[in-house]
């Protein structure tokens, strides 16, 4: 298998850019100049969210074949190569969603949209930034989101998968070129001058909390907790400075092999799978260990031809409806399985691959159409522990989401009791069914 | 007795939610008759004792008045919906039993949802949101910014003045520092006043030029083809300079393709002096004009001479004009606009197009005869065309020259500069360090609106300007720091009503001012709003009348009207689907946008003529431009502006219903949807909402891949209660505007067709039968009979968009809270006859508009 990889790495490039990626023995990687690299290589996760769910009658396996002997079904059949590193979970549902909807804005949170009186919407910390406040710590980036320009696409109320501490939503890079930019990038300028940057733009947040001080003087109840928003902004940056501070004579590594910049108009399939190479060449160079990705699914279908909105392929009927939603998986797996190849394909220390020492998650908190039960989930990558090849449908049809995330959490090492409304891990994916 | 019975019914619906004294929280109550439903199957095993699966109805209030209420009552709604309960092996709920509850607790539901979030009437301090943000630097600085990087603010279901919907994250204030410092960069101008000139392009010569050399190759290319054909095989390919002989079927094809379609243009006499538009196989015939480089960005007059040619229909009399961006293909464009060519080729008409050059756009000007703006959709329409005549369609236009004129200088330094640089440039000043403090707070104070900014801030925003010179920059690079950090901090980008001490206060004259503006102008005030709230007389109820008027009459509100409608009417619909050229081709981009701008425009005209609300559910006029009343078949308009004209008494059009904007939206881009259609009338003018579509509702799988009318899709849906439970009000509604095809013309039969792979398998054509009736049992015969009872429901239509109004001005979730707001509103409206503008009046005269809380 890892010949196969060695080989592929050499031609598996994106169609549309070149995004090489090196050895990291080659790059003389290490991710801090006053740290030696380190001896076992970090544990990631990744979450990919893609909208509308799937289609009901061809993307789940049949479920009464359970464990390593079941069929992928028509929808997942391009992750054939990859059937014995993946796991299909089914019956797991985030309890409060109501919303038809909102395939993203609690997948990854499990929060109860109405739990504080006299408000009408409310979320809580998502599982990737959870991760992040531990995983964050070594990396230049804390985490990534990545997200689209454009419409709603059935993932509902948010600006990425993330949610922050105080429930808040928090923003990612929209466009492949500004991943590529924000991820890869290097300031040209001495680095006298960056310290004498980084100064200043302290000095711009002090000036900018001075005003806000003022401001928030005789301020209501409701007006302070707004006006926080804008604080807590501001510390994220301050965080982020500091950080840069850290990193400032560290050089962004980059692939060995020349990166170009991805074309300025990509759209759908091409943009999907160019961010999926960047989120695989930030692994490598450990510019990040969380990541996220909200995905677009109108430009995705149409890029495959479909005149439609995501909205109207996800209430399909049998007919042409119903075929894009059909070819809309298939897509998607292959593009996952893809992704899978590329996390296989790039070697760490320990003679190990990005893929044992990573965590993905695929899915959506719709089913189909407007079902909220049975979210579609599929996992792959070695990196919490999860023993893979098998078809789990849990016993309870409403085993709660948030404790896939509470195990995969726990499995990469984090320390936490609970996430969201978890009421435990979930062992079956850690041993036998 | 029926008409009793329908009365009775109605009343219970009222004392419901009836509007209690102020003082009063309005209930979410099912209804008691609903215990049967409990009792009879789900107490044996949900009762105190049992508890199945942890769940006790015994103790469920019926009241539904707690988070922890709403919660069970939403699992009873979830398992019911999605069929789980009662369990297979259980007594099943009656379809009628089970519909009136679905009923009845989904829209409890919703009331209890909204009484629960219900703030009091709480306005939370809003951050600007993405448009006024656009609009206040402008106002600021006199620049036109794209603020795309921002988020959009759009707040699905609600309006984007929402304040607690509107978030802050360290991203944005990024985005909002790096757009200062573009604006003001664009903002400064110094030196000479720029000479205003002219350029000239003569069209016909770089087209023919170019037509001539392709039409020439293609040819030889295409004889030389010939003669190794006439060989029959003896010679290769390659002895005629091809490469083989699919290199020879290429030329071949290139020749079929277009030659004839050259020769035709050039053969013909008006290309000698002019360009003729039209389209080609490879794109269009688009003049250009480009921006020398050394010209500066500015305003600048985009002149045509242009006249229409001897046997185009008048449909074909459009031009369409845009920017060009660097390298789009042939035919494509930025499309501005579009307008309608009324001259001849004997008198030809000079178009006068005002243009905006910037430093990032393209600075090439282009014009094409109006066309599908998607390369596929014009080349469909080029081989239609090619298929009867061997050269495409006709040319239906004529254009001689294109010439810019510009740039047009009102004033000299720019207002963005000298507003800035309030006492002239720095180099006339004595003490640089003294201008620059002063340059820092008079911008500030500015930018604040009524914000005081504190010393040490100013002194803050000093030290970065120090810090600039430090690093020798000039004046101007040194003081644009500051001035930009200024438009990230609060006391720009919040709308801020302190109240110390104090839960509720009166508004100060300039806090009613800004907010005032805001609503009205999504901006900043100006100079008699502001002067007036100094001297504190716009509290008085009589200047602040007039100012409201002053502000509606002012084409700033033009934003009030186009923002708040489009989300009032939940207008993005429209531009949710792509429609189907070949099925729509009349339904172009320039007739969409008119179609879209006729809901705006019928608003601005009622505002205008002090009209009553009640014109947009019926009228006997209509408001549209050139392209729409094409469109329509509406005759004798001319011109891009859009303008009353009056009706034939059988028309469709007149009011809502009959918009093109509104039917599209009710449509997928191909198949109109009475679900959408009827739903949509449920919502915005019947004040109804049906409840959110419900989760996890089992999908009639027995009819799928059938041949069906969306009459008897509705009986399917009749058979199911959780169907039933809505669709029984939607889609009889919906039914009454079938007459309208998915792009809103007229139709009075119905296609249907079954699609397998992309291609038609079955095809049937039924008549249209557009009868039905209202969910208060009011029945219609046809479409007209819909519109009538819609027009007499204009009551219930007041009262949604008073509603929405609310929402909007005070910027925060209607609430029941607000009922005796609505009330007097309502009241003091129709005291006035219903004119739209009283509605406006009496919300801003209202107390809470003029109170924070």
């Amino acid at each position: 298998m890892n010949t196969l990889s060695q080989n592929r790495r050499t031609f598996l490039r994106s169609s549309s850019a070149l995004v090489a990626l090196p050895f990291l023995e080659s790059a003389g990687f290490r991710p801090f100049v006053s740290a030696a690299a380190p001896a076992t290589p970090p544990k990631r996760l990744a979450f990919l969210g893609v909208g509308f769910g799937f289609t009901r009658d061809t993307w789940y396996p049949d479920s009464k074949i359970t464990g390593s002997d079941y069929q992928l079904s028509e929808g997942l059949s391009p992750l054939e190569r990859h059937k014995s590193d993946i796991t299909v979970i089914q019956n797991l549902s985030n309890q409060y969603n109501n919303e038809a909807h909102w395939g993203s804005t609690f997948w990854l949170t499990g929060a109860n949209r109405y739990a504080e009186p006299g408000q009408s919407f409310h979320n809580t910390i998502s599982a990737d930034q959870v991760a992040a406040e531990t995983l964050g710590k070594e990396t230049r980036f804390t985490s990534v989101q990545l997200g689209y320009k454009g419409g709603d696409n059935g993932h509902g109320p948010g600006l990425s998968l993330a949610w922050n501490r105080q429930g808040k939503p928090m923003a990612g890079y929209d466009t492949p070129v500004a991943a590529f930019h924000r991820l890869f990038s290097d300031d040209k300028t001495p680095l006298a001058e960056r310290q004498a940057a980084l100064l200043q733009q302290r000095s711009v947040l002090d000036t900018v909390l001075e005003d806000a001080k003022s401001t928030s003087r005789g301020l209501t109840k409701a007006d302070t907790d707004k006006l926080d928003e804008y604080f807590q902004s501001i510390r994220e940056i301050e965080t982020r400075l500091s950080k840069e501070e850290e990193w400032l004579d560290v050089p962004k590594v980059r692939p060995s092999e020349p990166i170009k910049e991805p074309g300025a108009g990509l759209e759908g399939v091409e943009e999907v799978k160019m961010m999926y190479d960047l989120m695989i060449a930030a692994m490598q160079v450990d510019a990040s260990r969380v990541f996220t990705y909200r995905q677009p699914l109108d430009t995705f279908i149409r890029s495959m031809g479909a005149t439609i909105t995501s909205h109207n392929m996800s209430h399909y009927s049998e007919g042409a409806r119903k075929e894009v939603s059909r070819e809309r998986d298939l897509k998607q797996s292959e593009l996952f399985a893809h992704f899978i190849d590329r996390l296989k394909a790039i070697k760490e220390a320990n003679d190990t691959t990005l893929f044992d020492n990573t965590t993905v998650t695929l899915g959506s908190n719709i089913n189909s159409i407007h079902y909220l039960t049975n979210c579609p989930t599929v996992v792959t990558g070695r990196g919490a522990g999860v023993q893979h090849g098998r078809h789990l449908v849990m016993k309870d049809p409403k085993t709660p989401l948030c404790n896939l995330w509470l195990s995969l959490l726990k499995g990469s090492g984090i320390d936490v009791e609970s996430h969201g409304d978890s009421t435990g891990q979930i062992e079956e994916l850690f041993g036998a069914v | 007795m029926k008409f009793f019975q329908a009365k009775f019914i109605l009343l219970t619906l009222v004392l419901n939610v009836a509007p209690c004294g102020a003082a009063d929280v309005p209930k979410a109550l099912m209804p008691e008759s609903h215990f049967a439903v409990f009792d009879k199957y789900c107490i044996e095993c949900h009762d105190s004792l049992t508890t199945e699966g942890e769940v006790n109805l015994d103790e469920l209030s019926f009241n539904i008045d707690s988070i922890q209420s709403a919660e069970m009552w939403q699992k009873v709604l979830n398992v019911i919906n999605s069929g789980e309960m009662p369990p297979e092996d259980k007594a099943q709920i009656s379809q009628k039993e089970k519909t009136l509850f679905l009923d009845d607790l989904s829209h409890q539901m919703v009331v209890a949802r909204e009484v629960l979030s219900d703030s009091g009437g709480v306005i939370t301090m809003r951050r600007l949101n993405r448009r006024e943000y656009e609009n206040t630097v402008k106002d600021l600085l006199g620049v036109e910014i794209d603020a795309s990087d921002l988020p959009d603010d759009a707040n699905s279901g609600g309006f984007d003045t929402a304040g607690n919907s509107l978030f802050f994250s360290s991203d944005q204030f990024e985005q909002y520092l790096k757009l200062a410092r573009t604006a003001l960069d664009e903002a400064f101008v110094f030196g000479k006043q720029p000479e205003r000139r002219q350029a000239k392009v003569e069209v016909e010569e770089g087209i023919n030029t170019r037509f001539q050399k392709l039409s020439s190759k293609i040819e030889k290319d295409f004889k030389r083809a010939e003669e190794w054909r006439a060989t029959e095989g003896k010679k290769e390919p390659s002895d005629f300079d091809f490469i083989d002989e699919n290199d020879v079927r290429f030329h071949e094809r290139l020749y079929n393709q277009q030659f004839a379609t050259y020769e035709r243009y050039l053969s013909q006499e008006n290309s000698k002096s002019g360009a003729m538009l039209n389209l080609l196989f490879n794109g269009a015939v688009v003049p250009t004009i480009a921006v020398p480089k050394n010209w500066p960005p500015g305003d600048y007059l985009l002149k045509v001479r242009i006249a229409t040619l001897p046997g185009a229909e008048s449909h074909q009399h459009f031009v369409e004009y845009g920017e060009i961006a660097a390298n789009v293909r042939s035919g494509e464009m930025a499309v501005f606009g579009c307008v309608k060519v009324s001259a001849s080729l004997e008198e030809p008409q000079i178009l006068e197009i005002p243009v905006s050059v910037t430093k990032a756009g393209s600075r090439t000007f282009g014009l094409r005869q109006r066309q599908p703006n998607s390369r596929d959709a014009a080349r469909y329409t080029f081989l239609q065309s090619q298929i009867k005549s061997g050269a495409g369609p006709n040319p239906a236009l004529w254009i001689d020259w294109l010439e810019l004129d510009g740039p047009i200088v009102e004033s000299w330094p720019p207002r963005s500069t000298t507003s800035i640089f309030h006492k002239g440039m720095w180099w006339n000043q004595g003490d640089q360090s003294v201008y620059a403090r002063e340059v820092i707070e008079q911008f500030t104070r500015r930018a604040f609106r009524i914000k005081e900014p504190s010393a040490a801030f100013i002194e803050k925003l000093y030290g970065l300007y120090e810090i600039e010179t430090k690093k020798d920059k000039k004046f101007h690079e040194a003081i644009r720091e500051p001035l930009a950090v200024v438009m990230a901090s609060t006391g720009f980008l919040y709308l801020i009503e302190p109240s110390p001490g104090q839960k509720k206060k009166e508004l100060t004259d300039l806090e009613l001012a800004v907010r005032l503006s805001y609503f009205l102008w999504s901006a900043p005030p100006d100079e008699a709003l502001y002067a007036v709230a100094r001297r504190g007389e716009l509290k008085d109820p009589a200047k602040l009348g007039w100012h409201t008027n002053r502000m509606l009459n002012d084409p700033k509100a033009d934003e009030f009207i186009s923002r708040f409608a489009h989300q009032w009417l939940h207008m993005e619909r429209l531009d949710f689907f792509q429609f189907d050229f070949k099925q729509f081709p009349k339904f172009d981009e320039s007739v969409k946008e008119a179609a879209r701008q006729e809901v705006y425009q019928t608003i601005r005209k009622i505002l205008n003529e002090n009209r009553p609300l009640s014109d947009l559910l019926k009228a006997d006029h209509i408001v549209v431009n050139d392209v729409l009343a094409d469109y329509y078949d509406i005759e004798g308009v001319t011109g891009g502006e859009f303008q009353k004209v009056s009706l034939p008494a059988n028309s469709p059009r007149g009011g809502l219903t009959g918009m093109a904007a509104i039917l599209a939206m009710g449509s997928d881009g191909t198949r109109s949807s009475p679900v959408e259609r009827g739903a949509w009338v449920m919502r915005k003018l019947l004040d109804d909402p049906p409840p959110p579509a419900p989760a996890n509702v089992p999908q009639i799988s027995r009819l799928s891949g059938q041949l069906l009318s969306p009459r008897e899709m509705q009986k399917a849906h009749m058979e199911e209660a959780q169907c039933a439970q809505c669709h029984r009000k939607i889609d009889p509604i919906g039914f009454g505007l079938q007459n309208f095809d998915a792009a809103g013309i007229w139709r009075d039969t119905l296609e249907l067709k079954k699609v397998v792979k992309k291609k038609v398998r079955q095809k049937k054509v039924i008549p249209i039968d557009a009868s039905g009736q209202l969910p208060n049992r009011e029945a219609f015969a046809d479409y007209y009979g819909l519109r009538d009872r819609l027009a007499e429901q204009s009551d219930v239509f007041a009262r949604g968009f008073t509603e929405s109004l609310i929402e909007y001005g005070l910027g925060r979730p209607y609430g029941f809270s607000d009922e005796s707001l609505r009330e007097r509103i309502l009241k003091q409206a129709a005291a006035k006859d219903g004119e739209m503008r009283q509605f406006i009046h009496a919300l801003i005269q209202s107390k809470p508009f003029r109170t924070k809380k």
